[in-house]
């Protein structure tokens, strides 16, 4: 089946084409044919300028990861009809969030200099070398070693979209493999660091990356595990923590979310102060919430029974594990 | 250290380890390599009940004994004590129910002796590697092409590179280069390995005076997919999957009587073929059956291998058969290298798939070569850091930049010929169809005739894009001309050697001799031409014997 190609063309280099655009390409595509395959054969047959990525074409190398129709996909593993009838179209662009370098293949180095900045390895003490992994401890990290860092995650990420510094979900789900790892000896240390700015917390759980990974990797769910690990190490004096503990007060006492609570207790009341013009352009836009003092809502103590619950359930956790 | 797999990784860590300055120069980023994609798992004899002199004769018989026994020792030996650096260093292994680093059957082993983790092996081992490299600080040159070895008086100076992002020519000055390059699978149509497995560092080897080792020995893996030549583990019949022809038949019996399945790849491989030839296959493949298995192990222990079948061969093993056919897999030989690592040029040093130890003689067992990239590139490593501690740093070559800039802007300028891909196919074609597992007189005669002609045309090529900036045709190019080498030496290897021994079978010679050839060969390149040589095989434990499974 013939099937048009569009893809997108940059050559920053080129004094004549210097601008991005979308070329093109029609291929003859049979049954089982994975993007990868076809740009293959565009690249042999048609246009050997085209440049892009590609190494184990078998989704475990990362190599090749771009967005197809609007999402960050590896096209190894991507057929081209099942796709092409999904979605109308077959348009290939560079992954997001990431700088195009020429045609399909975009600058990794912020990706990397990401991992590195979580020091993705394991650094354990005498002590803690000497714990054996079992088949349980194992099952806590197994999918953060599913990684193949493609930058899928990454790519969709809405964090990163607004603060090219944000840790983002690739890195912060490396760094769960070495905090839940039984044999790593700087656990606390790796977590306080991971609550400052642009670490774990500038999460806003819009569960793209784990949405968007092809490997069950489930970034969010690492995310988040490394969070309740920071919570339970006493990691609380930041602005995530104590937003999550602010939450958990006021559903208790109320019955609901507090939100012009929630501020205070969240920065503080002098950063707080600072929020006051942002206030103001919500309410302008109708996006205050209202009434501005939360009454208590009816039969709260049936929330305060669910909170005791948690409670003992966790306690009975912990028990188990000691 | 060029190629950043699991051999060069390990080599890198190693010297930096030791004290040295090491950088590390590929053409792919290290977590790209195609180590990542190893499944099964490593061997080592861990258990009480087991021992390194049974890993070692499995491994001396599996390789029809023109694997060198003072190396195989040393690999066997080692084995363990590395699977537990390894450990330390942060990798994972599959447990067993009392905690201990579980180990799956493979072919050609008289003992489950293959640690796993589930099958990513590969995957596992390679992040941790890449992690430990990050650890000790190396520097990566990474998405750098290594264009030339720099050879001077016979001693190695460094290498030139091309920088792929700019299409700028770098020279690398160093005391000492270790080549870890992986295979050349790419010069077959149907492989397992990945689009950058071009065998670049024994082509770089060649060029530098350096012998490539039993290149006619090139290993077909019995179970990969049909259209894309992509690999369904080892691992899936060490875990109890059948093999069966059309007939629903489980035909490893006839071949195979003991151990069925898990005979060595070799064998498993040509007993498919005859399968299919004789006209008892299923769409040129056979099928490989794991749907006793249960969905449960399937999910659990081989859940890479599903998403696998299913998204390139549209097959769920949990309810059918997958179809499955030989297809080329690894290179048993490589760079003539002896137990350290070391070549004949002081100052380069090899390991892994590039090199050839040999450990694995005419076919390697499953799970050893993952083991040969922990064990070897750590041994090459230290090598290199106790070459670079007695010796002084001699100069670069001044002229080695401009005559490799100056050769890099004769193929951009070239106006009119040949496109590469046409070349390329015609390669791929030849190797496959007259170099593949059945060989004989004629077709390997037929075969090299090809090849000749493909080098001309070669010489002639032209690309269409003359960019600087991140030129794959370029890169191809390359490739391309390493490849067109190193399939003339695995044909002139192949007519050469009258005989059938491990993965290579002759037709026309079905018996292996060992009065004959029980030697191992050598491929060297001279002023543009080929030349044999050969050397003795170490025999130390284990007389040849007939091998049967």
């Amino acid at each position: 089946m013939k099937i048009k190609f569009r893809i997108r063309r940059y050559n920053p280099h080129d004094s004549k084409a210097p601008e991005p655009y979308y070329q093109a390409y029609t291929v003859d595509v049979t049954e089982g044919m994975t993007v990868l395959e076809a740009l293959l054969k565009i690249s042999e047959e048609q246009d050997s300028t085209l440049s892009f990525r590609k190494s184990c074409r078998s989704a475990i190398c990362g190599s090749c990861a771009m967005t197809v129709n609007g999402f960050a996909r590896l096209t190894c593993n991507l057929q081209v009809l099942p796709e092409h009838s999904k979605m109308g179209e077959m348009t290939i662009e560079p992954l997001a969030n990431h700088r195009p370098v020429k045609d399909l293949v975009v600058d990794m180095t912020p990706f990397w200099n990401k991992m590195e900045k979580v020091s993705p390895f394991l650094m354990p003490t005498e002590k803690t070398a000497q714990n054996a992994v079992t088949a349980e401890d194992e099952e806590v990290i197994d999918q953060s070693q599913r990684c193949i860092m493609c930058a899928c995650c990454n790519a969709e990420c809405n964090s990163l979209e607004i603060d090219e510094r944000f840790t983002a979900p690739a890195a912060l789900a490396k760094a769960w493999r070495f905090v839940g790892d039984v044999r790593e000896g700087h656990g606390v240390k790796r977590l306080a660091r991971l609550s400052e700015e642009h670490g774990m917390w500038d999460c806003v759980r819009c569960i793209h990356c784990t949405q968007y990974c092809p490997k069950g990797v489930a970034p969010l769910k690492q995310i988040e595990r490394l969070r309740s690990a920071a919570m339970k190490a006493g990691i609380l004096d930041n602005p995530g923590a104590k937003h999550v503990e602010a939450m958990a007060d006021s559903v208790e006492k109320f019955g609901r979310l507090d939100e012009a609570a929630m501020t205070f207790k969240t920065l503080g009341f002098l950063k707080s102060l600072g929020k006051i013009p942002l206030g103001i352009r919500m309410e302008l836009h109708g996006k205050m919430p209202h009434p501005y003092i939360v009454p208590q809502i009816e039969r709260i103590e049936e929330v305060r029974e669910i909170y005791k619950e948690i409670e003992k359930t966790a306690a009975l956790k912990e028990k188990k594990k000691e | 250290m060029v190629g950043a797999g699991l051999a060069g990784m390990r080599a890198a860590i190693e010297a930096a380890r030791s004290g040295l300055d090491v950088a590390i120069v590929s053409k792919i980023y290290p977590v790209r390599s195609h180590s990542v994609a190893a499944q099964g798992g490593i061997n080592a004899a861990m258990k009480a009940t087991d021992s390194w002199e049974a890993h070692m004769f499995d491994t001396v018989k599996g390789s029809d004994y023109l694997g060198d026994q003072d190396a195989i020792e040393v690999m066997c030996r080692q084995a363990p004590s590395d699977i537990l650096e390894l450990e330390k260093m942060g990798a994972v292994f599959s447990r067993d129910s009392e905690g201990n680093i579980a180990q799956r059957p493979f072919g050609g082993a008289g003992y489950p002796r293959t640690c796993y983790l589930a099958d990513r092996t590969g995957h596992g081992m390679l992040h941790v590697m890449y992690e430990q490299l990050l650890k000790h600080g190396v520097f990566i040159y990474d998405e750098w092409h290594v264009l030339k070895l720099v050879v001077e008086d016979g001693s190695a100076r460094g290498l030139i590179a091309i920088e792929l992002d700019t299409g700028k020519l770098h020279r690398l000055h160093s005391k000492s280069v270790i080549i870890a390059t992986g295979g050349y699978g790419r010069v077959y149509r149907t492989t397992t390995n990945a689009l950058s497995s071009t065998g670049d560092g024994m082509g770089l080897a060649l060029d530098a005076g350096l012998a490539l080792m039993d290149m006619e020995f090139v290993q077909f893996h019995p179970t990969v997919l049909a259209r894309t030549g992509i690999l369904m583990t080892e691992g899936a019949r060490g875990e109890g999957g059948f093999l069966l022809n059309s007939k629903g038949e489980r035909f490893m019996e006839k071949y195979a009587p003991k151990v069925k399945e898990l005979a060595s790849r070799d064998v498993v491989s040509r007993a498919e073929q005859t399968e299919i030839e004789e006209g008892r296959g299923v769409d040129g493949c056979v099928l490989l059956d794991l749907r006793h298995l249960g969905a449960e192990k399937i999910k659990s222990k081989l859940s890479q291998i599903r998403a696998l079948a299913i998204d390139f061969a549209g097959v769920d093993p949990v309810t059918s058969p997958v179809p499955v056919k030989p297809g080329h897999h690894y290179s048993m030989g490589g760079i003539a290298t002896d137990k350290d690592g070391r070549t004949a040029i002081p100052g380069l040093f090899t390991a892994g798939e590039s090199a050839c130890v040999s450990v694995h003689g005419a076919n390697r067992l499953g799970g050893n070569s993952l083991l040969e990239t922990i064990v070897f590139g750590r041994r090459a490593g230290t090598s290199a850091s106790e070459y670079c501690k007695t010796t002084e740093a001699k100069p670069f070559p001044e002229s080695a930049l401009k005559d490799a800039c100056h050769s890099v802007a004769t193929i951009l300028k070239r106006e009119e010929g040949e496109s590469i891909f046409a070349i390329k196919k015609g390669m791929n074609d030849a190797m496959e169809d007259f170099c593949g597992i059945f060989r004989n007189k004629d077709r390997l005669a037929k075969g090299y005739e090809k090849i000749k002609e493909l080098r001309e045309r070669y010489k002639k090529a032209a690309l269409v894009d003359r960019s600087d900036y991140f030129n794959n045709e370029l890169l191809h190019y390359l490739e391309l001309g390493q490849m067109l080498d190193i399939s003339e030496c695995i044909l002139l290897g192949a007519m050469n050697r009258e005989e059938s021994r491990g993965s290579h079978f002759r037709t026309d010679f079905p018996k292996r001799d060992d009065e004959k050839w029980l030697k191992h060969t050598l491929a060297f390149k001279e002023n543009g031409e080929f030349r044999l040589d050969y050397r003795d095989v170490s025999v130390t434990k284990f007389k040849p014997e007939e091998r049967k499974y």
